[in-house]
């Protein structure tokens, strides 16, 4: 494309950018001559400049309005919310073929709908022909809504696109320039004077100083040349509420404070959406109808507030309405119906807790799905895309009064404070963003500290339990091969217990656990580093950075090592039975606990006959515990089986727990066991519930026709087939088929 | 440049020659930017096993390809010798080989293609031999190098969970 073009491609937009502010506040203050006089100008600039570069379709189209607009300077007309709607149409026609110029360069055909409608329009409101305008602008309107979901669907990748583009240019001060044109010859100069200096010459200490001061001001001076401020943001909403109020029927006004903060450029790109998306939020959930807000005695017009100000190294955006506030018993209802949280917890929930609730995915309090929002993806998209940015989101509720809902970013994203941790001799960084707090557990309590549930690892922390991912783990850096023999865990043993535990307690995207690493260095700033193609394939790091010391570092995305952590459940969970065969086979010299009497006690999905749902295996019958995703489980004439290890094994699923889970779309828990004759059986249970020392006893028909053993002095059913022994076990793998009675 | 890649009998390519294990490669020195010394890639975890790490060159992180692992080497340990390929404007990585060698003038119209036995992983990595004095070179496609390229090519194996470079 032409520079030419280039240029008045990126004039127009703000032009026009500047039109639509200006018609939103004109509707607010009709007879105001500069808003007029402002829109006209836009309109003319377009034409002018379409004329000379040919763009005759543009200049068609801007004509018409540009005489419709004189029409309305000269008081020929008057404005109205049709002739706003009129002109705010002309806008989006006029932005429309830009685009078309900017993507291809040349205005080229709009297929769908072309100019004569728009143009007829305009000379139809010219003429004043208000009343018969609206239907016009209702078959319009509607015309534009059938199109709507194919014209929606490309609208989000064309708006980053434009996004992008926009990206592409920045508009700075000369004065800045300089600046930062004088600041690059001190640094070329203080290079100069260093490189002159002899070995132990005395000034260099102060050329050092020099060199520091001179970077950190051409870093202030670059920064401050990216900062862009918040009220770019701004500038669509007025259009954006406008148009959604009147399709919720509702009045809304909305207030800006604060647009001079300003933001790094990324990072203003990186909020336009979530923003975007609280906005809308606001005024389609927060505000009220019109019948509610007189009830409530409010005013008819709603508000929604606009706020940006800088707090403690930190860029706040707040969006406030006026409405009703979040009802919490509506939202903790809701959860429950979801089934996002049990009853109880409801119950137990304080009202700061329940709030978060709306962060979840998949909830959504609108009563019912509208046009504009509620259809289940939400807030819990905001909170992801801010955190994203490196940002915080917060929400506050005043029943009655309304909600304020808080993005929290930082001011730039290229240096970010973070804390270098180690893992097997590598650093990492974790951005201090995502980091909630750090605690050391010294060596002596390093083993007993870590806790056990089933197979997940966990650490109380004041009280609450804290589930544990070892970034070994996640990173898959094992000593040995991956096989699962125990090694690996008594190595996280030993250096636990020589250098204690450190965790890093990450919360991402609300979900909190604790990173465990081999150790902490100091907290860096760091230099944020974008990574090539087949290195963010990996989807683990957020980037890459050079430390102090040299040595380049991986920045570690909190939300992905999460979802690697989970993704190693099924390793984590075989890793934990093998700790807990160590753990039996350490204490068996101890307690006098035998070895082959350990049990797993584990929640069946079928009440017993007395209704207890607890069921036991032994442990050595049990090779594995595994969380299987629920599309691996197949079928063979209707019986569950599941490839594993190169075999095909049969499941074992008591109550249907499988139909279950697949409706619910979670993995399910197997336990993977080694029947008498060495055969292998799943046996898809609810949850592991703990593994610990009991007595199998002998069959006593008399009393029950299951087996039984006795697990921390109750009675305890044991899962059929494996009321053995491992010595018997052995001797029945010998023996192929063995008759067998319950061990003695 | 552009005009001598039409292949007219005279027109001579300068191929950089490097080694890795026995085998000596040529690489097109027009593709290569600057050749690193001392280089030693920082090893990324989880990253694909032709990936020897990272490291960065004017503020940029580059990934560095192992020639050793794609044709089927232990690598090893200590300090490498790295060339930094770009071409067209593309993407820019890195080249660990064993040793640069020198420069190797040959004629476009010597080159023969690959042998028919050739293995898959050398299919996809070369482009075809030439008969020096040195004896044979195996001219290495920087395009076919990319590590974009080789993570479609699907020949290499994505990802060995555990093993680690000797050299870290």
């Amino acid at each position: 494309m032409e520079d030419l073009t280039k240029e008045f491609v990126a004039e127009s937009r703000e032009g026009l950018e500047r039109m639509e502010l200006c018609l939103t506040e004109l509707e607010q203050r009709h007879g105001d001559g500069e808003l007029i006089g402002e829109i006209f100008r836009v309109v003319h600039t377009i034409k002018g400049t379409t004329g000379f570069l040919e763009f005759s379709r543009l200049q068609t189209l801007a004509h018409t309005g540009e005489s419709l607009l004189a029409a309305l300077r000269d008081g020929r007309i008057q404005v109205t919310s049709e002739l706003i709607s009129g002109l705010l149409e002309l806008r989006d026609g006029l932005q429309a073929i830009v685009e078309i110029i900017e993507a291809r360069g040349s205005e080229g055909e709009r297929h769908d709908d072309d100019d004569r409608d728009l143009i007829a329009w305009m000379k139809e409101l010219e003429a004043g022909g208000a009343l018969k305008f609206d239907g016009g602008l209702n078959r319009r309107r509607t015309g534009g809504k059938t199109a709507t979901p194919a014209e929606t669907t490309p609208q989000t990748p064309q708006a980053t696109t434009t996004a992008g583009d926009t990206d592409k240019t920045l508009r700075i001060e000369v004065e800045e320039l300089n600046r930062m044109m004088n600041l690059v010859g001190d640094l070329v100069l203080t290079r100069n004077r260093m490189l002159q200096c002899q070995p132990g010459d005395i000034s260099y200490a102060e050329q050092v100083r020099r060199l520091n001061t001179v970077t950190t001001e051409l870093r202030e001076s670059v920064m401050r040349a990216r900062m862009q401020p918040v009220g770019h943001l701004f500038a669509k909403f007025p259009r954006m509420v406008r148009d959604l109020a009147q399709k919720c029927g509702r009045k809304v006004r909305i207030e800006f404070e604060g647009q001079d903060t300003t933001l790094d450029k990324s990072l203003l790109e990186a909020v336009r959406d979530p923003l975007t998306h609280a906005v809308r939020n606001a005024v389609d959930h927060g505000i009220e109808s019109e019948a509610e807000r007189v009830r409530a005695g409010k005013p008819t017009e709603g508000v929604v507030r606009l706020r940006a100000y800088q707090q403690s190294g930190a860029v706040v955006i707040e969006v406030t309405d006026d409405g009703a506030g979040i009802a919490t018993d509506r939202v903790l209802g809701k959860a429950v119906e979801r089934g996002l949280i049990t009853p109880e917890a409801a119950s137990a929930m304080t009202e700061y807790e329940a709030l978060q609730l709306i962060f979840v995915p998949g909830f959504s309090t609108a009563r019912e799905v509208t046009s504009v929002s509620g259809r289940g993806v939400g807030m819990d998209v905001v909170r992801t895309n801010v955190e994203q940015a490196g940002g915080r989101v917060e929400v506050e509720s005043r029943p009655g009064a309304g909600t304020t809902l808080r993005l929290r970013v930082p001011l730039t994203l290229a240096i970010v404070p973070a804390l270098v941790v180690e893992c097997e001799g590598q650093s990492f960084a974790l951005p201090q963003g995502s980091l909630v707090e750090l605690v050391y557990v010294p060596a002596s309590e390093a083993v007993s500290a870590v806790e056990r549930m089933g197979a997940a690892e966990l650490y109380r922390l004041r009280d609450r339990l804290l589930p544990l991912v070892r970034l070994r783990n996640v990173l898959e850096i094992y000593d040995c091969d991956h096989s699962i023999d125990g090694q690996a865990q008594s190595h996280d043993t030993d250096t636990a217990s020589a250098t204690g535990l450190y965790i890093a307690v990450l919360e991402p995207e609300g979900r909190r656990f604790g990173l465990v690493v081999d150790g902490l260095r100091a907290p860096e700033e760091i230099v944020v580093k974008p990574l090539p193609p087949a290195l963010r394939e990996i989807k683990l790091y957020a980037g890459a950075t050079v430390l102090g010391n040299g040595a380049l570092a991986m920045i570690l995305d909190a939300a992905a090592v999460a979802e690697r952590g989970g993704f190693r459940v099924a390793q984590a969970e075989a890793r934990a039975l093998e700790t807990a065969r160590n753990m039996i086979a350490q204490s068996e010299e101890t307690t006098g606990i035998e070895m082959e009497s350990a049990m797993v006690l584990y929640e069946s999905g079928r009440p017993g006959p007395d209704g207890v749902t607890r069921i036991a295996v032994p442990l050595h019958a049990v090779e594995r515990i595994a969380t299987v995703p629920i599309n691996q489980v197949e079928y063979a004439d209707a019986t569950p089986v599941l490839q594993y290890e190169g075999s095909v094994i049969q499941l074992e699923d008591e109550g249907g727990l499988l139909a279950e889970l697949d409706t619910a779309r979670t993995g399910a828990t197997v336990l993977i066991c080694v029947t008498r004759g060495g055969r292998r059986i799943g046996v898809v249970v609810k949850n592991v519930i703990d593994v610990c020392a009991g007595e199998l006893l002998p069959i006593d028909t008399a009393i029950s026709n299951s087996p039984l053993a006795r697990i921390k002095e109750k009675l305890t059913t044991v899962h059929r087939g494996f009321e053995i022994s491992p010595r018997e076990l052995e001797t029945t793998e010998d023996r192929d088929h063995g008759t067998l009675v319950g061990a003695a | 440049m552009r005009a001598t890649n039409l292949a007219s009998a005279e027109t001579t390519i300068h191929l950089c020659s490097v080694r890795a294990g026995e085998g000596l490669y040529g690489v097109d020195t027009r593709a290569i930017r600057e050749v690193l010394g001392n280089a030693a890639p920082q090893h990324v975890p989880l990253a694909p096993e032709y990936l020897a790490g990272m490291l960065t060159y004017r503020g940029e992180v580059l990934e560095a390809v192992s020639l050793r692992t794609l044709l089927g080497l232990e690598n090893q340990a200590g300090v490498h010798r790295i060339l930094v390929l770009e071409q067209d404007e593309g993407e820019r990585f890195g080249l660990m080989v064993d040793s640069v060698e020198g420069m190797v003038s040959v004629a476009a119209s010597t080159l023969e293609s690959n042998p028919a036995t050739l293995d898959a992983r050398g299919e996809a990595i070369f482009d075809g031999v030439y008969r020096t004095d040195m004896g044979l070179i195996m001219r290495l496609d920087p395009r076919r190098l990319k590590p974009t390229e080789l993570a479609q090519s699907g020949i290499f194996e994505a990802r060995t969970a555990n093993t680690r470079m000797e050299a870290r």
